[in-house]
């Protein structure tokens, strides 16, 4: 077949390989009956074609049965802290170290036990799993009698619930919690199989170090040849090209950077192909920047009073010689909320919300890789240049100003994009 | 893989194997319903179920005799359990409510020794069910042996020594064959039946078992399907009485010759008896399907099972180590690590369940980049930078938002309505006024009419001649929304009447009209004179013959 109609299928055929990319991307663990089933449909049709891609550029391996699609990731680099385990409600807040533990305690439990469990003998598990000395020994104790210990278990069933591993059968995890009553669960054993990510198990893994146990984790085989070595630094710049905003060329060893500069073209069309994601070439690195603006969890510029925040403090932060102390930014949004406040929250226009506010957009600009905290302060980081603003330029002509917002003081002075 | 041993009851094995505690039972006060559970699995030990749940068991009870309750009669289960009569299994069904889970579910099944008990109970001479394989010679026998008979049957005279070996052969054989079977089928049901079996156990046995069920099933669908054939045509023309009945006599020959004749009949009951025990075997009856059916099927649905098992095994040895060792230990490095972002990092690492994470760019940005690319060693902070709408970086927001919209105010729009419509009711009413009469007038004086006043008046003629009727001369309509009356009366001199309008001219013959308006309040003062006022002599043709003037 030639002609138009093969060019459409074929542009069809990749896009939907795109979209299904994509989808793993952003979530590795797909199931069949969960928020994603168009996608992991797509995901299943081209299994295939998708395994290769990943174990041939990143060394990711993808597993997929009738149940659920997993695309086991490694990532690039170990020190990144932004992508904790977050609650499944609407706040999404970070796990905690209390969380953690009982999220693996349960999962333990779980693996171990039989189809369906309850969350009232899950707990039991669990407590008698915390009696593990070595995590008396680290001053981790669960009686789950206490209402909190018992709503950061609901917390972790909920994310096993999101994440497919669990099903609720009866009950709801708010009467656990109030302690009046029970819930029932099925338990899917080969989305839970499908859980751990690292290449070795970490119960096989001997170090006591910390970091040593993270390394130990994610090694691959011994790289005993050149090729496998350059393998293994291919696969490192892809993964973090693929999965985490910015590259910079300062973190990368020379062997690294000198791979990179050879091989830059080559991998990032590789990416491209399969993700539809644009090289950003800069001086200080690459940052695979995505059109459709949905490859990501935490978005720039973004609508609302946090992102609005965000992207004020980093043309400010954009503007700033070097680092800065946070409380400098603060007094700089209680600035900024005489400017923009009527735009914002109630909350965020209320006195004393200022370091909370930084925080949070601290955190999404450290997430995206375009600042950094330090002992100092805050540093910027080049790819923050990207969202600067440039110097006020006194508009000449008097443009018709229709504002809608009267209670503004209407200004001449306009930011305005830096047109160089 | 101790699966949970929580559910494991301490009962499970039989406490203090005593020899004959399985007899226990016998000598307890509750003694008849014991002997009825243990019937029941009995009974259902000839449908080839194995195991039954407590309602099973009750249900099975006679209605007249089992106790009031579901719980004396799980009670009286795990009493047999104690005995050693029957074995207590945790029960794996899937179950749909929290309280089905927590409460404490067994199956049942009949132990070997509380099986023996009852066949010594009711019998005194059959051993403990023996366990053996299938045997397919056993089938080939039974057929060697029915077409045996089936030439023995053919001779006009058969001989009854060798209608006597054919037949205690053939009983032999598949005596030998029912025991078996149902022997093997308990004992593949029980191995199916454990969820938390070792392995290599399992593993070991698998093979095994799959070769018995393929041997088994073929074997009954090829051989049971002509034994059944056999058996047929051995029962067509009842040609098996004749050789049973000689059998029996030979047995019974050895008799005391006063007993002879009783000897046969027994004989011949037990002859009889064995031939349809066999019959029922292979051929299914109307609404009873053979007992080869029942194992065939059986035989054939713990192939699923059987596979679930593997599957779960299979997916509990998937991993490279031990995940649940891993979770503990994960669990350990949690606690372990030094604070929240070491922990974030080894949660990435570990489970992998992030997001990628990516810039984004604007469509114009990128057209505008792919016009003019930037060289690659331009810093960013040289490049061009992110086109950001103003909007946003004024508003935060792409839409342009300002106050929050107040809840429409509707008040204009609402005072407009009223407004229209007072006028339209004003309007009506001032049409109104102008078309009431006052009393009989002649259609020719009611003058000018506005097109309102004129519209409101076409109704009312409308609603007055859809009474009209050949003959009529006099008729009173309300108009459909009741609130005026109108009173037409023909006139028969012949004169015609116009009313004007603005849009033209509307003539016919003329009537005498009187029309009230009956929300007036004063709709009663033309009430009474509502009697018609005489008139004369009606014409032929009443009806106004109305055409409008253009």
């Amino acid at each position: 077949m030639s002609g138009p109609l093969a060019e459409v299928l074929d542009g069809q055929r990749q896009a939907d390989l795109q979209k299904a990319a994509r989808a793993l991307l952003k979530e590795p663990l797909l199931t069949a009956d969960g928020p994603y089933a168009d996608e992991f449909k797509l995901v299943r049709r081209h299994t295939a074609e998708l395994r290769e891609w990943f174990e041939r550029n990143v060394g990711w391996t993808l597993r997929t049965d009738a149940d659920a699609a997993r695309l086991r990731k490694t990532p690039g680099t170990l020190t990144d802290a932004t992508h904790p385990a977050r609650e499944a409600a609407r706040s999404a807040l970070p796990f905690t170290r209390r969380r953690y533990v009982l999220l693996c305690l349960a999962l333990a439990a779980l693996e171990r036990g039989e189809w369906q469990v309850a969350l009232g003998r899950l707990a039991e598990q669990v407590v008698l799993a915390a009696a593990d000395p070595e995590l008396v020994a680290a001053g981790i104790t669960f009686t789950l009698e206490r209402r909190d210990e018992r709503l950061d278990l609901a917390a972790v069933v909920r994310l096993l619930l999101r994440l497919g591993v669990l099903r609720r059968v009866a009950g709801d995890e708010d009467a656990y919690v109030s302690g009046s009553g029970d819930v029932l669960y099925d338990v899917r054993r080969r989305v839970l199989a499908g859980m751990p990510a690292s290449l070795r198990g970490p119960s096989i893994v001997e170090a006591e170090g910390f970091e040593e146990r993270l390394v130990e984790m994610t090694a691959s085989t011994v790289l005993d040849s050149d090729e496998l070595r350059f393998r293994a630094v291919r696969w490192k710049l892809t993964r973090i090209l693929l999965d985490d905003p910015v590259l910079y060329y300062d973190d990368l060893t020379d062997d690294e950077l000198a791979y990179l500069t050879r091989q830059r073209g080559f991998i990032t069309a590789r990416i491209n192909e399969l993700t539809g994601l644009v090289p950003e070439v800069r001086a200080e690195g690459i940052a695979m920047v995505d059109p459709m603006d949905h490859l990501t969890d935490a978005r720039m510029p973004e609508q609302g009073t946090h992102g609005h925040i965000t992207l004020l403090l980093a043309g400010h932060l954009a503007r700033a010689a070097g680092a800065v102390e946070p409380a400098e930014l603060a007094a700089r949004v209680r600035e900024m909320a005489v400017e923009h406040g009527g735009f914002w929250s109630k909350s965020a226009r209320e006195p004393g919300a200022e370091p909370e506010l930084v925080e949070q957009a601290l955190d999404r600009l450290v997430a995206l890789g375009l600042a950094e905290r330090t002992e100092q302060g805050v540093v910027p980081r080049p790819a923050l240049a990207r969202y600067a603003v440039g110097e006020p330029v006194v508009r000449e002509r008097g443009r018709p100003r229709r504002s809608a917002t009267t209670e503004q003081p209407v200004q001449d002075v306009q930011p305005v994009q830096d047109e160089r | 893989m101790t699966s949970d041993t929580s559910l494991t009851p301490e009962h499970s094995q039989p406490s203090a194997p005593g020899h004959y505690s399985p007899f226990a039972h016998l000598t307890t006060p509750n003694a008849p319903l014991y002997r009825q559970v243990m019937r029941a699995f009995l009974a259902a030990k000839e449908r080839f179920a194995v195991h039954l749940r407590p309602e099973d068991v009750y249900a099975a009870l006679d209605a007249g005799s089992r106790p009031a309750d579901l719980e004396a009669v799980t009670q009286a289960l795990d009493k047999l359990v104690g005995w050693g009569n029957l074995r207590a299994d945790p029960d794996h069904a899937r179950v749909t409510a929290v309280e089905d889970f927590y409460r404490r579910r067994f199956i049942y099944q009949l132990t070997r020794a509380g099986e023996a008990a009852e066949a010594a109970l009711g019998t005194y001479d059959e051993v403990l069910g023996r366990r053996g394989e299938l045997q397919a010679v056993a089938l080939h026998d039974i057929v060697t042996q029915l077409r045996a008979l089936l030439v023995i049957a053919a001779e006009d005279e058969p001989d009854p020594a060798m209608t006597y070996v054919a037949l205690s052969v053939l009983t032999a054989r598949f005596t030998d064959l029912a025991d078996n079977a149902r022997a093997f089928m308990g004992s593949l049901q029980r191995t199916i039946d454990l969820h938390g079996i070792e392995v290599e156990a399992f593993l070991a046995y698998k093979d095994r078992l799959i070769q018995y069920l393929e041997r088994f099933i073929q074997d009954l669908i090829t051989l049971g399907g002509r034994i059944a054939l056999l058996i047929a045509e051995l029962e067509e023309q009842e040609r098996v009485g004749p050789l049973l009945r000689l059998a029996a006599a030979r047995e019974a020959a050895d008799a005391a010759p006063e007993d002879a004749e009783r000897a046969e009949t027994v004989a011949y009951e037990r002859w009889a008896a064995r031939w349809s025990g066999l019959a029922e075997w292979f051929v299914s009856g109307e609404g009873r399907e053979s007992q080869a059916r029942l194992l065939r099927g059986r035989a054939l649905s713990s192939i699923p099972q059987l596979l679930a098992v593997v599957r779960q095994l299979n997916e509990r040895r998937a991993g490279r180590s031990d995940r649940s060792a891993d979770f503990r230990t994960l669990a350990r490095w949690f606690a372990q690590a030094p604070d929240d972002a070491a922990r974030h990092r080894l949660w990435r690492v570990a489970f992998g369940l992030h997001s990628s994470r990516h810039l984004t760019v604007d469509a114009d940005t990128l057209a505008e980049r792919t016009a003019a690319p930037e060289p690659a060693s331009t810093p960013w902070s040289e490049a061009r930078p992110l086109r950001i709408s103003p909007q946003l970086r004024r508003t935060g927001s792409y839409e342009r938002r300002g106050r929050p919209r107040r809840v429409a105010d509707r008040g204009e729009a609402k005072r407009r309505l009223a407004e229209i419509a007072a006028r339209q009711m004003e309007e009506t009413r001032r049409a109104r006024d102008r078309l009431v009469t006052g009393g009989p007038v002649r259609l020719s004086r009611l003058g000018e009419l506005e097109p309102l006043a004129f519209q409101l008046f076409l109704r009312l003629l409308g609603d007055a001649l859809a009474t009209w009727r050949p003959g009529t001369t006099t008729t009173a309509a309300t108009s459909g929304d009741g609130s005026m009356e109108i009173r037409l009366t023909a006139l028969d001199d012949g004169s015609t009447a116009e009313v004007r309008t603005p849009d033209g001219v509307f003539c016919g013959p003329d009537h005498l009209i009187d029309i009230v308006d009956l929300t007036s309040g004063q709709g009663d003062r033309a009430a009474p004179a509502s009697a018609p006022v005489p008139l004369p002599a009606p014409r032929r043709d009443t009806a106004p013959q109305l055409a409008e003037d253009r």
